[in-house]
């Protein structure tokens, strides 16, 4: 596999991933053309995406691929999914909480569930399901209320007894013995876990593909806006022009902000200010063991979720640092709290040891939704507010929001996540179902 | 785990104390805007640079105080000593010992490092 990456001539396309190819390329040696190519920065395009992660290059993507728009760029200022979309913990489902919010993430696992054939990449798709743990009356209460909201929406979703929980993940504790005995449990058949990084390379490739250009190593400064309201033509009532990078200006009429944590302050850039603090999550993982539990676990009492990989890794997520902050430190309060709440629920896996931790930036809102669409600087768009449940969205994101762009209007599946609606006041409070919902 | 520089306590864990967040001044509700309300509402500063914020200490001294803190590094600046005007309200210490020295004027102050 190692040969895909190996770099063979800036030219080559992408060539189909297949048994033939795979013979082909195995009996004569021939080295795999890389993934996606590098191309010299032009100075201008028709639309620029700041962000280089699931949701940027999905956008870039679907603007190609349904939409014929290619001249089009994604600007990253470390490399392909760096930040949220390598930091996460692959756990994709469809169980929230508000009508729009099951809508809106049952079509994006609807996407996944066809990622492999569309992407033409193996991205490990395990549909697993997904089991949401219920501590308390209050917990239950939720999940009954979920169950009911899922359902009606034609979503797989019901609520079960420790019974039965414990049949579909027999190492979890279910007795009374613990400080938040499990009491039920929401059951999500559908949801599952996916190999991140491939779903990253994915529409990379299929973007690149179709012309679109990827620049890695490219830091946005300053996006330029004339005619604004604003300190410098920025603001409210402003146009967008393009923007100034650390390897120049490149004009565009459309600058897409997909950046996840660092939303803000590049929405700042244009004279937009976002409702979102910056909070790390942090997560860990295991070694690998023999594998011995089938699906995803989410505990929201005890702010843990954990699922193991196809190689036998634990993969633990948490909710986010109380801080707001841009610092991604790990720290051992984490880990110690980690390892006590998962305990309580698998006290078999005492002996396991940690093999790393790391933490991720997430764009937290006053709601725990998104914050999509158009904003008062015309040909300013945002696709950011993602807070901890971003990669299970990025599919979905990226066909509507290049939908939002080809259109000039805003599609039915994202109108409720528009930034007026904290001065309207119809938020979409998904804190029931997002807060440490993975 | 952060140390926080308390006023009143020293350093202390991050987990001994609350952050309240950045507070603004709260408009009259008679006359703003829906926008205006809003920003008030939920919008705050969130810039990878020094911001002042509010925290609580709830397991020391129970008191609310303003700190300036750096968004990307997490240093604390010039953490306020007792006797310092801190935010709007003032703070008074009960000096012991010798009499006639300042509050707090023996006290050396305490730092977490970073800018001064």
């Amino acid at each position: 596999m190692a040969g895909i990456f190996r770099r063979n001539g800036a030219g080559d396309a992408p060539a189909r991933y297949s048994a033939p190819q795979l013979a082909r390329k195995g009996l004569t040696g021939e080295e795999w053309p890389r993934v996606w190519r590098d191309h010299e920065i032009k100075p201008a395009y028709d639309v620029i995406i700041i962000g280089g992660g699931v949701h940027g290059l999905a956008t870039a993507y679907y603007l190609a691929t349904n939409h014929g728009i290619t001249n089009v760029a994604v600007l990253d200022k470390g490399y392909l999914g760096g930040g949220g979309s390598g930091r996460n913990t692959a756990i994709v489902r469809s169980n929230y909480l508000t009508p729009e919010g099951v809508a809106f993430y049952d079509r994006s696992l609807s996407l996944y569930n066809s990622m492999a054939a569309d992407l033409n990449i193996n991205v490990m798709f395990s549909e697993r399901g997904h089991l949401t743990l219920a501590h308390t009356d209050s917990a239950l209460r939720t999940m009954h209320w979920r169950a009911e909201v899922n359902k009606l929406q034609g979503i797989d979703s019901s609520v079960i007894d420790p019974d039965e929980v414990k049949k579909l993940a027999p190492s979890l504790d279910v007795s009374t013995h613990p400080r938040y005995p499990i009491l039920g449990a929401l059951y999500h058949p559908p949801g599952g876990i996916i190999r991140h990084d491939a779903v990253v390379w994915g529409y990379a490739r299929g973007a690149d593909h179709r012309g679109v250009h990827l620049h890695q190593k490219t830091e946005v400064l300053d996006i330029l806006v004339e005619g604004g309201d604003g300190p410098g033509g920025k603001g409210a009532g402003g146009k967008v022009t393009g923007v100034r990078t650390n390897k120049g200006d490149i004009s565009a009429p459309i600058v897409v902000n997909c950046t996840a944590g660092w939303g803000s302050l590049i929405s700042n850039m244009a004279g937009v200010k976002l409702p979102i603090n910056t909070h790390p999550l942090e997560a860990a993982v295991t070694e690998p063991v023999k594998v011995f539990l089938p699906t995803v676990v989410v505990s929201g009492s005890l702010h843990v979720y954990v699922s193991q990989t196809d190689r036998g890794e634990l993969v633990f997520g948490a909710s986010v640092d109380p801080l707001a902050t841009y610092s991604m430190r790990g720290s051992l309060s984490f880990t110690e709290e980690l390892a006590g709440h998962i305990l309580e629920l698998m006290p078999g896996i005492s002996k396991m040891r940690l093999l790393r931790q790391w933490a991720g930036l997430c764009d937290m809102t006053p709601d725990y939704s998104p914050i999509m669409g158009f904003t008062p600087v015309e040909g300013h768009l945002t696709d950011v507010g993602w807070g901890t449940y971003g990669f299970k969205a990025g599919p979905v994101s990226g066909e509507q929001m290049a939908e939002c762009i080809a259109t000039n209007t805003t599609p039915k599946l994202i109108a409720p996540f528009a930034l007026e609606r904290f001065s309207t006041g119809q938020l979409v409070g998904e804190k029931g179902a997002a807060a440490v919902g993975h | 785990m952060l140390l926080v520089p308390c006023p009143h306590c020293g350093p202390r864990n991050q987990s001994d104390l609350r952050l309240v967040g950045a507070t603004v001044p709260r408009p009259d509700p008679n006359a703003t805007t829906p926008e205006e309300w809003g920003d008030y509402l939920y919008l705050r500063d969130n810039p990878a640079d020094w911001i002042e914020e509010t925290w609580y200490c709830r397991a020391g001294c129970r008191r609310y105080f303003t700190l300036t803190r750096h968004q990307g590094t997490n240093e604390f600046r010039n953490p306020p000593m007792p006797g310092d005007k801190v935010g709007t309200a003032t703070y008074t210490t009960i000096s012991v010992g010798s009499s006639g020295s300042q509050p707090g004027a023996n006290i050396e102050p305490h730092t977490t490092g970073g800018a001064s």
